[in-house]
């Protein structure tokens, strides 16, 4: 008796679209947005994870995203890796950061900064102490008197008012 | 909306707090997760503005003039919350106590007793039966209705007080005792008084005299 393997059914451009923006926030945390190789590997990754899926090698034994996950991490570690080695023999100079990325950030940061200086000083307070202070939760909620609870109450409000300011 | 259980940590990965094995699983996490991975990049851009421009974001304002009515905000932080509580419940037990208790300790209303010589202006309470020369003695004393929960009582005199009663109507018998103290050719006079619920003297009946005429 002959027992023929089914695959699971991948949409692939659907996973091309769903996907490269979770492997790109992956990559850039990883290895920095000043790395201007950030963007190959994560073209890279997609192009690996095609060839995959074509080839038969995704069984749906785990999700899709975990298979996704772990072709990311594994290329991420090589990339790692070779830059190590490769620094270790010849120090390259400092990359420079890609202009057109940096003035979409940067305009985004601007605006959301200037939402942020309007907020009542109960919020500003918290995201001071927790985010840009990086105090931990607790140490944030004994400066301020409250409880550790009510501090990430106010953080969670202040993040909905933030995007309530800055929707277009 | 169920909030996913590792939406607590996406602060905590954000700020590089997450290490190893718990850091891979919650990247897994959010390669399977769109809604925590939705979170995670508005965070991060909250986070990277606040990192590329705090001391702009949080440098200190020049001090405001001091507003002369406090705000709710100020007043509210006196207490904790805690606090604030006890201070509810003193308030709550101070104002069962000035309007429960304390009229309970009044004393009660005092009581008016009138003597013979005395008058009391108010309702006027009269005398029915007997009020003329009767030619026996009276099986019953009848007197006008003053009021709802009234409580009057009757006296009989000879010389002294021959008897006293109370009753709720306006109307009571002699007992058989009293009418064998009676006898025809001697004078009498009784009187009413009412009293209130609370026992309160409300009104006074003039004394009325009478005579049982003598047998013939």
């Amino acid at each position: 008796m002959n027992f023929v393997e089914k695959r699971p059914v991948v949409d692939l451009d659907e996973v091309v679209v769903k996907y490269r923006p979770v492997v790109s926030f992956k990559v850039k945390k990883s290895i920095g947005t000043q790395t201007p190789d950030w963007e190959d590997i994560v073209d890279e990754i997609i192009t690996q994870v095609i060839e995959k899926v074509k080839k038969g090698e995704f069984r749906g034994e785990s999700s899709i995203g975990t298979f996704i996950y772990t072709i990311t991490s594994r290329r991420i570690v090589d990339y790692i890796r070779q830059k190590t080695k490769v620094l270790k023999e010849i120090p390259e100079p400092a990359p420079l950061p890609d202009p057109c990325l940096s003035t979409e950030n940067r305009e985004r940061a601007r605006i959301l900064a200037e939402a942020i200086k309007q907020l009542k000083p109960k919020f500003k307070e918290v995201l001071n102490l927790y985010y840009y202070q990086e105090l931990s939760r607790e140490e944030v909620a004994r400066r301020l008197g409250i409880s550790p609870r009510r501090v990430s109450e106010r953080l969670n409000y202040a993040q909905k008012l933030l995007r309530k300011m800055i929707r277009p | 909306m169920k909030k996913c259980p590792f939406e607590e940590q996406i602060d905590s990965y954000l700020l590089n707090r997450l290490e190893g094995e718990e850091k891979e699983i919650f990247e897994e996490h959010y390669f399977n997760c769109p809604a925590c991975f939705q979170k995670i990049q508005a965070r991060d851009e909250v986070i990277a503005a606040i990192k590329s421009r705090g001391a702009w974001i949080f440098k200190e304002e020049p001090a405001r003039r001091k507003n002369l009515v406090p705000s709710f905000e100020k007043v509210y932080s006196v207490f904790t919350p805690r606090q604030w509580a006890t201070v509810a419940a003193a308030a709550a037990l101070l104002l069962v106590v000035i309007f429960g208790v304390l009229p309970q300790w009044r004393k009660p209303t005092p009581q008016f007793f009138l003597g013979d010589h005395e008058v009391v202006r108010g309702k006027t309470l009269s005398l029915i039966s007997p009020i003329i020369d009767v030619r026996a003695v009276p099986a019953y004393f009848e007197w006008t209705k003053l009021g709802d929960n009234i409580e009057y009582r009757i006296s009989v005199y000879n010389e002294k007080l021959l008897w006293t009663a109370t009753t709720k109507e306006t109307r009571i018998a002699l007992p058989e005792a009293v009418k064998k103290l009676m006898t025809a050719g001697q004078k009498y006079s009784w009187q009413v008084r009412a009293f209130s619920e609370k026992g309160t003297l409300v009104a006074v009946s003039s004394r009325v005299h009478f005579q049982i005429k003598p047998v013939e």
